[in-house]
């Protein structure tokens, strides 16, 4: 027994010394791991960390983040336009209580010529980015030359742009290579932001995609005029803002945002309840009911984004959608219905590809169900017990659930004798079929990135070369084409709102896109959160907010 | 061990590229798609205009260099996203798999003592329940009631959201919180672990109760069992000192490939919890389709078994001599 003892004993010895050592090396290993200081990680909360306190001021946002980038010339999700209004500034902002007013920011005036094609802005004097720098003419023409340049997802904003002269340096005269009155408005797009020039040239940025390599250096650094700059980013984490602390205009009431990841509406309304956020703005319907409390407010706003059903004759296994089937489709829907089950009521129909509120949807009648009128529709046409592939993305946007939708589409369809064969797949997918073959039913969403109603006929209208009358691969229409050159030729409201409406009237007549359902923004934030707002161009202002 | 895993890379590649998907989409967005000029210049911009055949040497010959190309999403190095990432991935499997493996072989032991007893039942009921749970399911669940409506725990995320994580040297928020002498940082990122590591250790305790039982029971049959017994030997000594160090083996293969798979595969948990580990970063790779992240997180799955694999044997010769001295 005392031998066995003895050699037991050793080979507890022997064990825990292997286990140490095993246990340095692998200490050693993940702090090798660990520490990689030329790592481009956006790491920049050195130091020994902190613990939240009830005392910190910090506005703290869950969402669930689309980053694409933040170099400001190659950003374009819903969370870089927050991004972008807070740290890049335009020449020309929105005033948030009207979403339609177009405000001075670091231009101080600008006009237009009666053509629509020269544009002259003044630079405010006082403006200046984050490190102290003036801003000039030559940072708006790098900007927007490097926007149109990169080629990035939001180019096509600066796309009309032909010449920038920036001789003065407090003069920006921009020339179109054709008349273009929603310029003003792709203006006060957040994507039109102004970068420091001589800060970005620095760190690798050209004009050029071939040679342009600071898109690394920007998902760590900003180059702003905004009242916020980027402190850290970590993707799939949180993105932290820091008051800029130089603003020239009147400075953040936070001295730090918190956009903190976070996938799903149930946590992050959990999260508000309990006070570890303090707003949530991806909220459906169903998760925000009963939110509004003594500690949280939840307001309920109408929004310009909307879910919309696409109809393309020309897809391989489309034949059967004719003028004339489309228009039974259209007549076939229950809206009310569609709104009740997508948006849980908290939404609008919408009768054309322009939402509502935009200039020309002031006289649209709303769409309305009529399966009598569909069916005899369908029935003239000759078609009956029809199927047709339903491919579509598997998204959840806004609130809404596109399973759901299209079930409920299947289901109105099934009644005036048409088969929806629904394919749900991850976007990917969806892209290369519908790039591909086309897909003759689908449903996508859109949320503007302007004020400007030009955005959806470019968008969703047949003229040649929009991204719908590709994908649908209908013939191109000359009218809408010259409808809209109309359009951008005058400056006078009262024109544009009636060839807007002319143009809306015609998407409408082609049923390509029908919308389904313009779903309500649930703004919830804690109760003591002060100058909540959506704002078209730019999601939500951070600038604005407080705490009271 | 470097040609298994460019055969792995390869491979990977190769499916990828056959899927009936288009990357783009994640670069451009599908506004795009139709916008010659923005795809032109996204497909240069990402090598995606070469031949595939080309993309493939580019690719092979990078990944020789120890480059994995850089993310369609985050548009950084995935080496550098792995490695960003890899340790909010390793913290809570450690957490997972060590709490997970200590009370499955608690329970496993007392359900193979307690053999048919009401100690079996409950151990194996336990077990069962781990092992069915899916994992969204019953991290909605504790979130839901231990979090939200009780406030016993700490919500998501491996920190409170307005906490500042420790400065990075191994990643391990534990662990680099003590490093710089912040104890209530520390005691916010251990308490933060607890819901998500039982959620995912909850599946571990049920595959090792059930095999430890099983294997134990395997013992008890055993002569070698009866001899001690009949020789006097204490029931803790019988079964500690001899019984059990045969039936860990087969349990320290499965640890460590649940480990190994755990490194990859805890995607829903991670997506629950808002954990910015290696599984969540491999869903947003795969919706996205995102090539070159997609291939650096198999080449990491990769990694991770064969080490493990490695990590099996070297542990097998600790538990069982014949090996060692073999």
């Amino acid at each position: 027994m005392v031998h066995v003892s003895k050699s037991l004993s050793t080979r507890r010895r022997r064990f825990a010394r292997r286990t140490a050592a095993v246990a340095v090396v692998g200490a050693m290993v993940l702090a090798a791991c660990g520490s990689d200081p030329d790592a481009p990680s956006t790491d920049a909360t050195s130091g020994t960390g902190s613990v939240s306190t009830g005392s910190d001021t910090a506005l703290v946002i869950a969402r669930g983040m689309d980053v694409n980038s933040l170099d400001p010339s190659l950003a374009y999700c819903d969370t870089c336009q927050i991004y972008m209004t807070a740290v890049y500034e335009t020449l020309i902002g929105l005033d948030s209580s009207d979403n339609q007013t177009l405000v001075p920011r670091l231009a101080a005036s600008w006009e237009g010529n009666a053509e629509q094609t020269d544009f002259t802005f003044t630079l405010d004097p006082a403006a200046k980015f984050a490190d102290g720098s003036k801003v000039t003419s030559a940072d708006v023409k790098f900007s927007w030359e490097r926007l149109k340049g990169l080629q990035g997802s939001a180019s096509y904003l600066a796309g009309s742009i032909e010449t920038i002269d920036a001789t003065d340096e407090g003069v920006v005269k921009v020339t179109l290579d054709a008349a273009n009155s929603a310029f003003l408005a792709q203006v006060n797009s957040p994507y039109l932001g102004i970068i420091n020039s001589k800060m970005a040239i620095a760190n690798g940025a050209t004009l050029d995609p071939a040679t342009d390599k600071a898109e690394t250096w920007f998902l760590a650094n900003s180059a702003g005029s905004g009242a916020f700059a980027l402190k850290a980013y970590s993707a799939g984490d949180e993105l932290r803002l820091s008051r800029n602390d130089s603003y020239w205009g009147t400075p953040a009431a936070f001295p730090e945002v918190i956009m903190k990841e976070t996938p799903t509406a149930v946590t992050q309304r959990q999260q508000l309840e309990q006070g570890a956020v303090d707003i949530a703005m991806q909220l459906s319907a169903d998760v925000a009911a009963g939110l509004d409390s003594g500690d949280v407010t939840v307001k309920q706003v109408p929004s310009f984004n909307f879910v919309y059903l696409a109809l393309s004759e020309n897809a391989v296994g489309g034949e059967a959608l004719t003028p004339d089937v489309r228009e039974a489709i259209r007549l076939a829907l229950n809206y009310d219905n569609l709104i009740q089950v997508t948006a849980g009521g908290a939404g609008q129909s919408q009768p054309s590809p322009i939402p509502n509120g935009f200039a020309g949807t002031a006289n649209l009648p709303k769409p309305t169900q009529d399966v009598a009128k569909a069916k005899a529709l369908l029935a003239a046409a000759g078609v009956k017990d029809v199927t047709l592939d339903a491919t579509y993305p598997s998204f959840n946007v806004y609130g809404v659930d596109f399973s759901t939708a299209m079930q409920q589409v299947q289901t109105d369809l099934k009644a005036v004798g048409i088969n929806l064969e629904l394919n749900p797949v991850e976007i990917a997918v969806w892209a290369d079929k519908i790039g591909g073959d086309g897909i003759p039913v689908t449903m996508l969403y859109f949320a503007p990135d302007h004020t400007d109603s030009s955005q959806y006929v470019q968008y969703f209208g047949m003229a040649e070369g929009t991204q719908w009358q590709g994908w649908s691969k209908t013939e191109p229409s000359t009218e809408q084409a010259d409808l809209l050159g109309q359009a951008f030729a005058t400056q006078d409201s009262v024109q544009r709102a009636a060839l807007y409406e002319q143009l809306a009237t015609a998407m409408i007549a082609d049923n390509v896109i029908i919308p389904v359902v313009n779903p309500d923004l649930f703004l919830a934030s804690r109760s003591d959160i002060t100058g909540m707002a959506y704002s078209a161009c730019c999601n939500l202002d951070l600038s604005k907010l407080g705490r009271a | 061990m470097p040609l298994l895993l460019l055969g792995i890379a390869s491979l990977v590649f190769v499916v990828s590229r056959l899927t009936p998907a288009d990357p783009l989409v994640s670069i451009v967005g599908e506004r795009n798609l139709n916008n010659p000029e923005v795809v032109a210049a996204a497909k240069a911009r990402w090598g995606l205009d070469d031949t595939v055949l080309v993309q493939y040497s580019t690719y092979m010959k990078n990944l020789v260099q120890g480059e994995m190309g850089t993310s369609f999403t985050t548009r950084k190095p995935v080496l550098d996203d792995l490695i960003d990432r890899l340790p909010a991935t390793l913290e809570l499997t450690f957490t997972a798999l060590i709490g997970g493996s200590i009370i499955g072989i608690g329970l496993g032991v007392a359900a193979a003592r307690k053999h048919n007893k009401f100690v079996d039942h409950i151990a194996r009921f336990f077990a069962l329940i781990g092992s069915s749970l899916p994992a969204f399911w019953s991290g909605l669940l504790v979130l839901y009631v231990l979090y939200a409506r009780l406030g016993w725990f700490p919500g998501p995320g491996r920190l409170e959201p307005r906490s500042t994580p420790p400065g990075r040297i191994t990643g391990f928020y534990t662990i680099d919180s003590l490093l710089h002498g912040n104890v209530s940082l520390f005691w916010e990122a251990t308490t933060h672990l607890i819901l998500p590591a039982a959620v995912l250790g909850w599946g571990v305790v049920g595959i090792v109760t059930r095999l430890v039982r099983a294997s134990l029971l395997d013992e008890f049959s055993m002569e070698y069992v009866r001899v001690g017994r009949a020789m006097g030997l204490r029931e803790r000594t019988v079964v500690n000192t001899h019984a059990m160090r045969n039936a860990l083996l087969p349990t320290i293969t499965i640890v460590a490939f649940t480990f190994a798979f755990l490194l990859t595969g805890a995607v829903l948990t991670e997506t629950v919890f808002s954990w910015p580990g290696v599984g969540s970063y491999a869903v947003d790779a795969s919706r996205n389709l995102d090539f070159p992240a997609i291939i650096g997180v198999t080449i990491l799955g990769g990694v991770a078994f064969l080490v493990t694999n490695l990590i099996t044997d070297i542990a097998y010769a600790f538990a069982d001599p014949r090996i060692r001295l073999s």
